[in-house]
Protein backbone atom coordinates (compact mmCIF):
# COMPACT_ATOMS: atom_id res chain seq x y z
CA UNK A 1 0.00 0.00 0.00
CA UNK A 2 3.22 2.25 1.06
CA UNK A 3 4.61 1.84 -3.11
CA UNK A 4 0.52 2.60 -4.15
CA UNK A 5 0.88 5.99 -2.04
CA UNK A 6 4.03 7.37 -3.40
CA UNK A 7 3.13 6.21 -6.96
CA UNK A 8 0.62 8.82 -6.66
CA UNK A 9 2.28 11.21 -5.01
CA UNK A 10 5.23 11.23 -7.61
CA UNK A 11 2.76 11.37 -10.34
CA UNK A 12 1.36 14.61 -8.99
CA UNK A 13 5.30 15.60 -8.18
CA UNK A 14 5.83 15.26 -12.31
CA UNK A 15 3.24 17.18 -13.12
CA UNK A 16 4.82 20.19 -11.32
CA UNK A 17 8.26 19.63 -12.21
CA UNK A 18 8.06 17.90 -15.90
CA UNK A 19 7.97 21.65 -17.32
CA UNK A 20 10.81 23.36 -14.42
CA UNK A 21 13.73 20.90 -14.60
CA UNK A 22 14.12 20.30 -18.30
CA UNK A 23 13.86 24.38 -18.46
CA UNK A 24 16.57 25.00 -16.06
CA UNK A 25 19.07 22.62 -17.87
CA UNK A 26 17.50 24.13 -21.07
CA UNK A 27 18.60 27.73 -19.88
CA UNK A 28 22.05 26.30 -18.45
CA UNK A 29 22.48 25.07 -22.30
CA UNK A 30 21.41 28.70 -23.42
CA UNK A 31 23.72 30.22 -20.89
CA UNK A 32 26.71 28.19 -22.01
CA UNK A 33 26.81 29.46 -25.14
CA UNK A 34 26.03 32.93 -24.04
CA UNK A 35 28.90 33.35 -21.71
CA UNK A 36 31.40 31.48 -23.69
CA UNK A 37 30.87 33.48 -26.82
CA UNK A 38 32.03 36.71 -24.86
CA UNK A 39 35.08 37.16 -26.38
CA UNK A 40 33.97 37.55 -29.73
CA UNK A 41 30.38 39.52 -29.20
CA UNK A 42 29.81 43.04 -28.83
CA UNK A 43 27.62 44.84 -26.66
CA UNK A 44 24.81 42.93 -27.84
CA UNK A 45 26.43 39.77 -27.19
CA UNK A 46 26.70 40.88 -23.66
CA UNK A 47 23.27 42.44 -22.96
CA UNK A 48 21.71 38.91 -24.30
CA UNK A 49 24.58 37.22 -21.83
CA UNK A 50 23.50 39.50 -18.74
CA UNK A 51 19.55 38.56 -19.68
CA UNK A 52 19.82 35.21 -20.05
CA UNK A 53 22.13 34.56 -16.77
CA UNK A 54 19.30 36.44 -15.01
CA UNK A 55 16.53 33.87 -16.27
CA UNK A 56 18.43 31.39 -15.61
CA UNK A 57 19.05 32.42 -11.48
CA UNK A 58 15.09 33.22 -11.74
CA UNK A 59 14.38 30.04 -12.87
CA UNK A 60 16.78 28.06 -10.31
CA UNK A 61 15.04 30.32 -7.54
CA UNK A 62 11.79 29.38 -8.80
CA UNK A 63 12.40 25.94 -8.85
CA UNK A 64 13.36 25.85 -4.74
CA UNK A 65 10.78 27.77 -4.55
CA UNK A 66 7.86 25.53 -6.24
CA UNK A 67 9.48 22.73 -4.36
CA UNK A 68 8.82 23.97 -1.14
CA UNK A 69 5.19 25.38 -1.77
CA UNK A 70 4.63 21.47 -3.87
CA UNK A 71 5.71 20.08 -0.59
CA UNK A 72 2.99 22.03 1.83
CA UNK A 73 0.54 22.23 -0.87
CA UNK A 74 0.79 18.08 -0.81
CA UNK A 75 0.14 17.94 2.80
CA UNK A 76 -1.68 20.93 3.82
CA UNK A 77 -4.32 20.09 1.01
CA UNK A 78 -3.74 16.34 0.31
CA UNK A 79 -4.38 15.29 3.71
CA UNK A 80 -5.91 18.29 5.49
CA UNK A 81 -7.94 19.50 3.34
CA UNK A 82 -10.85 18.50 1.41
CA UNK A 83 -8.47 15.39 -0.48
CA UNK A 84 -8.13 14.31 3.26
CA UNK A 85 -11.56 12.98 2.88
CA UNK A 86 -10.42 10.44 -0.37
CA UNK A 87 -6.71 10.32 1.77
CA UNK A 88 -7.98 8.96 5.55
CA UNK A 89 -10.84 6.83 4.00
CA UNK A 90 -8.23 4.94 1.91
CA UNK A 91 -7.39 1.41 3.54
CA UNK A 92 -4.12 2.87 4.69
CA UNK A 93 -2.31 3.80 8.10
CA UNK A 94 -1.84 7.35 9.34
CA UNK A 95 1.87 7.17 9.26
CA UNK A 96 1.71 5.64 5.34
CA UNK A 97 0.54 8.58 4.46
CA UNK A 98 2.96 10.97 6.37
CA UNK A 99 5.56 9.00 5.09
CA UNK A 100 4.85 9.20 1.22
CA UNK A 101 4.46 12.46 1.16
CA UNK A 102 7.63 13.22 3.12
CA UNK A 103 9.38 10.56 0.78
CA UNK A 104 8.04 13.03 -2.20
CA UNK A 105 8.84 15.86 -0.77
CA UNK A 106 12.68 14.55 0.25
CA UNK A 107 13.20 13.43 -3.11
CA UNK A 108 11.66 16.09 -4.82
CA UNK A 109 13.94 18.81 -3.49
CA UNK A 110 16.89 16.21 -3.79
CA UNK A 111 16.42 16.39 -7.28
CA UNK A 112 16.18 20.21 -7.85
CA UNK A 113 19.46 20.47 -6.28
CA UNK A 114 20.94 18.01 -8.37
CA UNK A 115 19.45 19.68 -11.38
CA UNK A 116 20.84 23.09 -10.18
CA UNK A 117 23.95 21.45 -9.68
CA UNK A 118 23.89 19.92 -13.15
CA UNK A 119 23.11 23.44 -14.78
CA UNK A 120 26.21 24.79 -13.62
CA UNK A 121 28.19 22.00 -15.08
CA UNK A 122 26.57 22.90 -18.21
CA UNK A 123 27.40 26.45 -18.05
CA UNK A 124 30.90 26.03 -17.74
CA UNK A 125 33.02 25.85 -20.28
CA UNK A 126 33.72 22.04 -22.32
CA UNK A 127 37.33 22.60 -23.43
CA UNK A 128 39.28 19.96 -22.68
CA UNK A 129 41.99 22.25 -20.34
CA UNK A 130 39.02 23.80 -18.14
CA UNK A 131 38.39 19.92 -17.10
CA UNK A 132 42.24 18.90 -16.95
CA UNK A 133 41.96 22.28 -14.33
CA UNK A 134 38.85 20.96 -12.97
CA UNK A 135 40.13 17.59 -11.99
CA UNK A 136 43.80 19.26 -10.66
CA UNK A 137 42.59 20.84 -8.62
CA UNK A 138 40.36 18.09 -6.98
CA UNK A 139 43.38 15.96 -6.80
CA UNK A 140 45.05 18.64 -4.99
CA UNK A 141 42.53 18.90 -2.29
CA UNK A 142 42.75 15.34 -2.07
CA UNK A 143 46.53 14.94 -1.55
CA UNK A 144 46.97 18.62 0.38
CA UNK A 145 44.17 17.61 3.20
CA UNK A 146 45.37 13.99 2.48
CA UNK A 147 42.21 12.39 2.25
CA UNK A 148 41.79 9.13 0.38
CA UNK A 149 39.72 8.50 -2.84
CA UNK A 150 37.78 5.77 -0.58
CA UNK A 151 36.68 9.05 2.06
CA UNK A 152 36.27 11.02 -0.38
CA UNK A 153 33.76 9.21 -2.31
CA UNK A 154 32.12 8.11 1.18
CA UNK A 155 32.62 11.84 2.85
CA UNK A 156 30.26 13.11 -0.74
CA UNK A 157 27.44 10.25 -0.06
CA UNK A 158 27.64 10.91 3.83
CA UNK A 159 27.07 14.75 2.82
CA UNK A 160 24.28 14.08 0.56
CA UNK A 161 22.66 12.06 3.50
CA UNK A 162 23.34 14.24 5.78
CA UNK A 163 21.36 16.42 3.10
CA UNK A 164 18.54 14.38 2.74
CA UNK A 165 17.75 14.16 6.63
CA UNK A 166 17.71 17.83 7.15
CA UNK A 167 15.20 18.40 4.93
CA UNK A 168 13.47 15.40 6.30
CA UNK A 169 13.33 16.95 9.07
CA UNK A 170 13.06 20.41 8.21
CA UNK A 171 9.47 19.07 6.19
CA UNK A 172 8.64 17.19 9.51
CA UNK A 173 8.84 20.40 11.53
CA UNK A 174 6.12 21.83 8.61
CA UNK A 175 4.33 18.87 8.73
CA UNK A 176 3.90 19.07 12.27
CA UNK A 177 3.07 22.61 12.55
CA UNK A 178 0.55 22.58 9.38
CA UNK A 179 -0.48 19.75 12.14
CA UNK A 180 -1.03 21.96 15.09
CA UNK A 181 -2.66 24.52 12.87
CA UNK A 182 -5.86 22.37 11.54
CA UNK A 183 -6.98 21.79 15.25
CA UNK A 184 -7.90 25.06 14.90
CA UNK A 185 -11.42 25.86 13.34
CA UNK A 186 -10.48 29.12 12.25
CA UNK A 187 -7.13 30.76 10.82
CA UNK A 188 -5.93 27.40 10.22
CA UNK A 189 -2.89 28.81 8.14
CA UNK A 190 -2.14 31.47 10.80
CA UNK A 191 -2.36 28.80 13.22
CA UNK A 192 0.33 26.65 11.51
CA UNK A 193 2.46 29.93 11.10
CA UNK A 194 2.37 30.44 14.93
CA UNK A 195 2.77 26.61 15.77
CA UNK A 196 5.71 26.78 13.34
CA UNK A 197 7.23 29.28 15.15
CA UNK A 198 6.77 28.01 18.44
CA UNK A 199 8.20 24.72 17.53
CA UNK A 200 11.38 26.33 16.12
CA UNK A 201 11.19 28.33 19.84
CA UNK A 202 11.19 24.94 21.40
CA UNK A 203 13.96 23.09 19.85
CA UNK A 204 16.57 25.66 20.26
CA UNK A 205 15.51 26.21 23.91
CA UNK A 206 15.97 22.42 24.66
CA UNK A 207 19.11 21.87 22.22
CA UNK A 208 20.54 25.12 23.84
CA UNK A 209 20.18 23.68 27.65
CA UNK A 210 20.35 19.93 27.06
CA UNK A 211 22.89 19.76 24.54
CA UNK A 212 25.17 22.41 25.88
CA UNK A 213 27.11 20.83 28.61
CA UNK A 214 28.00 17.83 26.07
CA UNK A 215 28.42 20.33 22.64
CA UNK A 216 31.99 20.21 24.56
CA UNK A 217 32.81 17.09 25.04
CA UNK A 218 31.92 15.96 21.58
CA UNK A 219 33.34 18.76 19.43
CA UNK A 220 36.79 17.94 22.03
CA UNK A 221 36.60 14.39 20.68
CA UNK A 222 35.96 15.23 17.04
CA UNK A 223 38.97 17.63 17.03
CA UNK A 224 40.82 15.04 18.30
CA UNK A 225 41.12 13.11 15.54
CA UNK A 226 42.58 13.15 12.29
CA UNK A 227 41.23 14.99 9.20
CA UNK A 228 39.09 12.28 7.26
CA UNK A 229 37.50 10.55 10.76
CA UNK A 230 36.60 14.38 12.16
CA UNK A 231 34.76 14.88 9.04
CA UNK A 232 32.98 11.32 9.38
CA UNK A 233 32.60 11.96 12.74
CA UNK A 234 30.94 15.52 12.49
CA UNK A 235 28.88 14.36 9.64
CA UNK A 236 27.36 11.34 11.57
CA UNK A 237 26.77 13.57 14.35
CA UNK A 238 24.61 16.11 13.05
CA UNK A 239 22.86 13.43 10.64
CA UNK A 240 21.66 10.95 14.61
CA UNK A 241 20.40 14.95 15.82
CA UNK A 242 18.42 15.35 12.43
CA UNK A 243 17.23 11.75 12.82
CA UNK A 244 16.12 12.48 16.46
CA UNK A 245 14.12 15.63 16.01
CA UNK A 246 12.84 14.04 12.73
CA UNK A 247 11.44 11.07 14.60
CA UNK A 248 9.72 13.46 17.09
CA UNK A 249 7.99 15.44 14.31
CA UNK A 250 6.38 12.65 12.79
CA UNK A 251 5.68 10.97 15.92
CA UNK A 252 3.52 14.30 16.80
CA UNK A 253 2.15 14.52 13.25
CA UNK A 254 1.58 11.03 12.97
CA UNK A 255 -0.85 11.60 16.47
CA UNK A 256 -2.89 14.34 15.44
CA UNK A 257 -3.72 12.65 12.18
CA UNK A 258 -4.48 9.36 13.88
CA UNK A 259 -6.43 10.61 16.78
CA UNK A 260 -7.51 14.32 16.47
CA UNK A 261 -7.93 14.67 12.89
CA UNK A 262 -10.30 17.68 12.26
CA UNK A 263 -11.16 18.24 8.89
CA UNK A 264 -13.45 20.89 7.47
CA UNK B 1 -19.52 -14.02 8.59
CA UNK B 2 -20.16 -11.69 11.80
CA UNK B 3 -24.16 -11.13 11.19
CA UNK B 4 -23.99 -7.75 12.53
CA UNK B 5 -22.25 -5.06 10.20
CA UNK B 6 -21.93 -2.43 12.11
CA UNK B 7 -21.95 -2.30 16.24
CA UNK B 8 -21.94 1.34 17.90
CA UNK B 9 -22.21 0.96 21.88
CA UNK B 10 -22.16 3.94 23.96
CA UNK B 11 -20.76 6.26 21.73
CA UNK B 12 -20.04 10.08 21.81
CA UNK B 13 -18.38 12.74 21.09
CA UNK B 14 -17.59 16.10 22.28
CA UNK B 15 -16.20 19.04 19.97
CA UNK B 16 -15.25 21.89 22.56
CA UNK B 17 -18.08 21.92 25.08
CA UNK B 18 -20.58 21.09 22.20
CA UNK B 19 -21.87 17.79 22.53
CA UNK B 20 -22.84 16.49 18.73
CA UNK B 21 -24.07 12.82 19.61
CA UNK B 22 -24.72 11.63 23.37
CA UNK B 23 -24.34 7.44 23.96
CA UNK B 24 -25.50 6.24 20.73
CA UNK B 25 -26.26 2.46 21.03
CA UNK B 26 -27.23 1.59 17.17
CA UNK B 27 -26.63 -2.31 15.53
CA UNK B 28 -27.31 -2.88 11.84
CA UNK B 29 -27.34 -6.29 9.83
CA UNK B 30 -26.37 -6.68 6.25
CA UNK B 31 -28.26 -6.66 3.01
CA UNK B 32 -30.27 -3.38 3.97
CA UNK B 33 -31.16 0.25 3.33
CA UNK B 34 -31.22 2.47 6.22
CA UNK B 35 -32.23 6.31 6.20
CA UNK B 36 -30.02 7.77 8.61
CA UNK B 37 -32.53 10.84 9.27
CA UNK B 38 -32.34 14.13 11.57
CA UNK B 39 -32.74 17.48 11.20
CA UNK B 40 -28.95 19.74 10.25
CA UNK B 41 -27.22 19.51 13.18
CA UNK B 42 -28.40 16.38 14.34
CA UNK B 43 -25.08 14.67 14.35
CA UNK B 44 -25.92 12.62 11.19
CA UNK B 45 -22.45 13.53 9.47
CA UNK B 46 -20.65 13.12 12.90
CA UNK B 47 -22.08 9.48 13.14
CA UNK B 48 -21.07 8.41 9.71
CA UNK B 49 -17.51 10.17 10.14
CA UNK B 50 -16.75 8.21 13.00
CA UNK B 51 -18.21 4.92 11.19
CA UNK B 52 -15.57 5.85 8.27
CA UNK B 53 -12.62 6.45 10.61
CA UNK B 54 -12.16 10.33 9.34
CA UNK B 55 -13.63 11.60 13.41
CA UNK B 56 -12.31 9.66 16.57
CA UNK B 57 -15.38 9.27 19.04
CA UNK B 58 -14.57 10.97 22.42
CA UNK B 59 -15.68 8.00 24.71
CA UNK B 60 -17.63 4.72 23.45
CA UNK B 61 -16.73 1.66 20.72
CA UNK B 62 -17.22 1.01 16.87
CA UNK B 63 -17.01 -2.18 15.30
CA UNK B 64 -17.42 -2.84 12.07
CA UNK B 65 -17.84 -6.57 10.73
CA UNK B 66 -16.65 -7.22 14.36
CA UNK B 67 -13.44 -5.01 13.94
CA UNK B 68 -12.21 -1.82 15.00
CA UNK B 69 -11.91 1.26 12.78
CA UNK B 70 -8.65 0.85 10.91
CA UNK B 71 -7.19 -0.20 7.28
CA UNK B 72 -9.64 -3.41 7.33
CA UNK B 73 -12.82 -1.64 7.75
CA UNK B 74 -12.09 1.09 5.63
CA UNK B 75 -11.41 -1.43 2.56
CA UNK B 76 -15.23 -2.51 3.06
CA UNK B 77 -16.29 0.60 3.33
CA UNK B 78 -17.26 2.76 0.40
CA UNK B 79 -18.19 6.52 1.43
CA UNK B 80 -19.77 9.35 -0.35
CA UNK B 81 -18.59 12.55 1.75
CA UNK B 82 -21.24 15.50 1.59
CA UNK B 83 -18.19 17.59 -0.15
CA UNK B 84 -15.79 17.19 -3.36
CA UNK B 85 -12.32 15.22 -2.36
CA UNK B 86 -10.66 15.68 -5.86
CA UNK B 87 -7.45 16.92 -6.65
CA UNK B 88 -8.13 19.09 -9.97
CA UNK B 89 -5.97 17.93 -11.93
CA UNK B 90 -6.85 14.42 -12.34
CA UNK B 91 -9.45 12.71 -14.96
CA UNK B 92 -12.05 10.64 -13.64
CA UNK B 93 -10.09 7.76 -15.12
CA UNK B 94 -6.75 8.95 -12.82
CA UNK B 95 -9.10 8.42 -9.83
CA UNK B 96 -10.51 4.71 -11.11
CA UNK B 97 -7.20 3.95 -11.36
CA UNK B 98 -6.66 5.33 -8.03
CA UNK B 99 -9.35 3.74 -6.40
CA UNK B 100 -8.56 -0.12 -8.26
CA UNK B 101 -5.14 0.39 -6.92
CA UNK B 102 -6.36 0.50 -3.31
CA UNK B 103 -9.79 -1.19 -3.21
CA UNK B 104 -10.08 -4.41 -3.97
CA UNK B 105 -14.01 -4.49 -4.44
CA UNK B 106 -13.59 -1.68 -7.15
CA UNK B 107 -15.31 -2.80 -10.43
CA UNK B 108 -13.58 -0.39 -13.58
CA UNK B 109 -16.07 -1.83 -16.19
CA UNK B 110 -18.82 -1.10 -13.95
CA UNK B 111 -17.51 2.45 -13.34
CA UNK B 112 -17.38 3.23 -17.31
CA UNK B 113 -20.97 1.67 -17.80
CA UNK B 114 -22.45 3.59 -15.06
CA UNK B 115 -20.51 6.83 -16.55
CA UNK B 116 -22.11 6.06 -19.93
CA UNK B 117 -25.63 6.28 -18.64
CA UNK B 118 -25.03 9.04 -16.50
CA UNK B 119 -23.87 10.88 -19.38
CA UNK B 120 -20.14 11.36 -18.13
CA UNK B 121 -17.35 11.66 -20.18
CA UNK B 122 -14.43 10.10 -17.90
CA UNK B 123 -11.50 11.20 -19.81
CA UNK B 124 -12.06 14.28 -19.08
CA UNK B 125 -9.88 17.12 -16.44
CA UNK B 126 -12.01 17.36 -13.63
CA UNK B 127 -11.38 21.01 -13.38
CA UNK B 128 -13.33 20.90 -16.68
CA UNK B 129 -16.75 19.41 -15.30
CA UNK B 130 -19.66 21.26 -13.45
CA UNK B 131 -20.27 20.76 -10.13
CA UNK B 132 -23.25 18.13 -10.94
CA UNK B 133 -20.91 16.18 -13.32
CA UNK B 134 -18.48 15.95 -10.76
CA UNK B 135 -20.92 14.81 -8.27
CA UNK B 136 -21.99 11.93 -10.13
CA UNK B 137 -17.92 10.90 -10.39
CA UNK B 138 -17.90 10.48 -7.14
CA UNK B 139 -21.19 8.75 -7.16
CA UNK B 140 -19.63 6.29 -9.56
CA UNK B 141 -17.07 6.10 -7.54
CA UNK B 142 -18.59 4.99 -4.59
CA UNK B 143 -21.11 2.63 -5.99
CA UNK B 144 -18.67 0.88 -8.50
CA UNK B 145 -17.38 -0.69 -5.61
CA UNK B 146 -18.81 -4.38 -4.25
CA UNK B 147 -18.58 -3.10 -0.41
CA UNK B 148 -19.82 -4.24 2.52
CA UNK B 149 -21.28 -1.07 3.93
CA UNK B 150 -21.96 2.14 1.92
CA UNK B 151 -21.99 5.32 4.21
CA UNK B 152 -23.61 8.10 1.91
CA UNK B 153 -23.53 11.46 3.45
CA UNK B 154 -26.66 13.74 2.11
CA UNK B 155 -26.34 12.40 -1.57
CA UNK B 156 -29.45 14.36 -2.63
CA UNK B 157 -29.22 17.01 -1.10
CA UNK B 158 -27.71 19.57 -3.34
CA UNK B 159 -29.92 18.48 -6.51
CA UNK B 160 -32.94 19.00 -7.88
CA UNK B 161 -35.42 16.90 -7.64
CA UNK B 162 -35.25 14.91 -11.31
CA UNK B 163 -31.65 14.57 -10.44
CA UNK B 164 -32.68 12.93 -7.01
CA UNK B 165 -34.40 10.28 -8.66
CA UNK B 166 -31.60 9.61 -11.24
CA UNK B 167 -29.11 9.39 -8.32
CA UNK B 168 -31.23 6.97 -5.65
CA UNK B 169 -31.99 4.82 -8.87
CA UNK B 170 -27.96 4.32 -9.75
CA UNK B 171 -27.56 3.67 -6.21
CA UNK B 172 -30.45 1.31 -6.29
CA UNK B 173 -29.09 -0.37 -9.61
CA UNK B 174 -25.60 -0.62 -7.82
CA UNK B 175 -25.35 -1.15 -4.64
CA UNK B 176 -23.96 -4.66 -3.36
CA UNK B 177 -26.82 -6.85 -2.06
CA UNK B 178 -25.49 -8.66 0.80
CA UNK B 179 -23.80 -4.65 2.35
CA UNK B 180 -25.47 -2.40 4.28
CA UNK B 181 -26.52 1.07 2.41
CA UNK B 182 -27.03 3.78 5.33
CA UNK B 183 -28.25 7.03 3.82
CA UNK B 184 -28.09 10.39 6.14
CA UNK B 185 -30.91 12.70 4.54
CA UNK B 186 -33.40 15.07 5.95
CA UNK B 187 -35.35 15.16 2.61
CA UNK B 188 -37.20 12.13 3.52
CA UNK B 189 -40.18 11.53 1.26
CA UNK B 190 -37.84 11.22 -1.63
CA UNK B 191 -36.14 8.41 0.03
CA UNK B 192 -38.79 6.52 1.94
CA UNK B 193 -40.19 4.11 -0.63
CA UNK B 194 -36.51 2.58 -0.53
CA UNK B 195 -36.06 2.50 2.79
CA UNK B 196 -35.82 -1.03 5.02
CA UNK B 197 -35.35 0.90 8.06
CA UNK B 198 -34.88 4.25 9.23
CA UNK B 199 -32.84 5.44 12.28
CA UNK B 200 -34.29 8.99 13.71
CA UNK B 201 -30.96 11.18 15.20
CA UNK B 202 -32.32 13.86 17.30
CA UNK B 203 -29.86 16.51 19.35
CA UNK B 204 -26.79 13.67 19.30
CA UNK B 205 -29.11 10.64 20.19
CA UNK B 206 -30.91 7.90 18.60
CA UNK B 207 -34.68 8.41 19.31
CA UNK B 208 -36.26 5.31 16.58
CA UNK B 209 -34.32 2.96 14.99
CA UNK B 210 -36.96 0.02 13.61
CA UNK B 211 -38.07 -1.06 10.07
CA UNK B 212 -40.16 0.61 7.93
CA UNK B 213 -42.73 -1.29 7.91
CA UNK B 214 -43.63 -1.43 11.60
CA UNK B 215 -43.34 2.45 12.05
CA UNK B 216 -46.01 2.52 9.90
CA UNK B 217 -47.71 -0.54 10.96
CA UNK B 218 -47.66 0.90 14.39
CA UNK B 219 -47.98 4.82 13.82
CA UNK B 220 -50.11 4.59 11.09
CA UNK B 221 -48.19 7.19 8.95
CA UNK B 222 -45.98 7.02 6.79
CA UNK B 223 -41.97 7.81 7.99
CA UNK B 224 -42.03 11.25 6.44
CA UNK B 225 -45.28 12.43 8.38
CA UNK B 226 -43.66 10.72 11.49
CA UNK B 227 -40.21 12.77 11.15
CA UNK B 228 -42.63 15.93 10.71
CA UNK B 229 -44.54 15.23 13.81
CA UNK B 230 -41.80 14.44 15.95
CA UNK B 231 -38.78 17.31 14.49
CA UNK B 232 -41.77 19.97 13.75
CA UNK B 233 -40.01 23.36 15.06
CA UNK B 234 -42.05 24.82 17.76
CA UNK B 235 -44.12 27.08 16.80
CA UNK B 236 -43.04 30.87 17.43
CA UNK B 237 -46.08 32.38 19.82
CA UNK B 238 -44.97 36.10 19.69
CA UNK B 239 -46.20 37.66 22.71
CA UNK B 240 -48.00 41.04 22.89
CA UNK B 241 -46.15 43.78 22.99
Amino acid sequence: MFGKLLKYDFRSMWKQFAFIWPAALALALVNHFTINGLDSAGTVGETTAGISMLIYVAILMAMFIVALVFAIQRFFKGLLGDEGYLMHTLPVRPWQLIGAKLVCAVVTTFLSVMVALLSILVIFPWDREVVGELFRGLRYVFTHWNIQATHGIIGILEFCLMMMVSFATGFLQLYLAMSIGHLFNKNRVASSVIAFIAINAIVSTLSGTLLLPFSDVLSDIINSMNGAASFHASMWTIIAGELVLSAIFFAGTEFVLRKKLNLE
Amino acid sequence: MNETLVACTALTKRYGNKTALRGVDLELGRGRIVGLLGPNGSGKTTLIKILCGLLQPTEGAVLVDGQPVGPYTKSIISYLPDRMYFADWMKATDLFDLFADFYGDFDRTRAMTMCASLGVTPSDRLKSMSKGTKEKVQLVLVMARKAQLYLLDEPIAGVDPAARDFILNTILTNYNEEGTVLISTHLISDIEKVLDEAVFLKDGQITLHDTVDNIREREGKSVDALFREIFRAPNFEGGAF
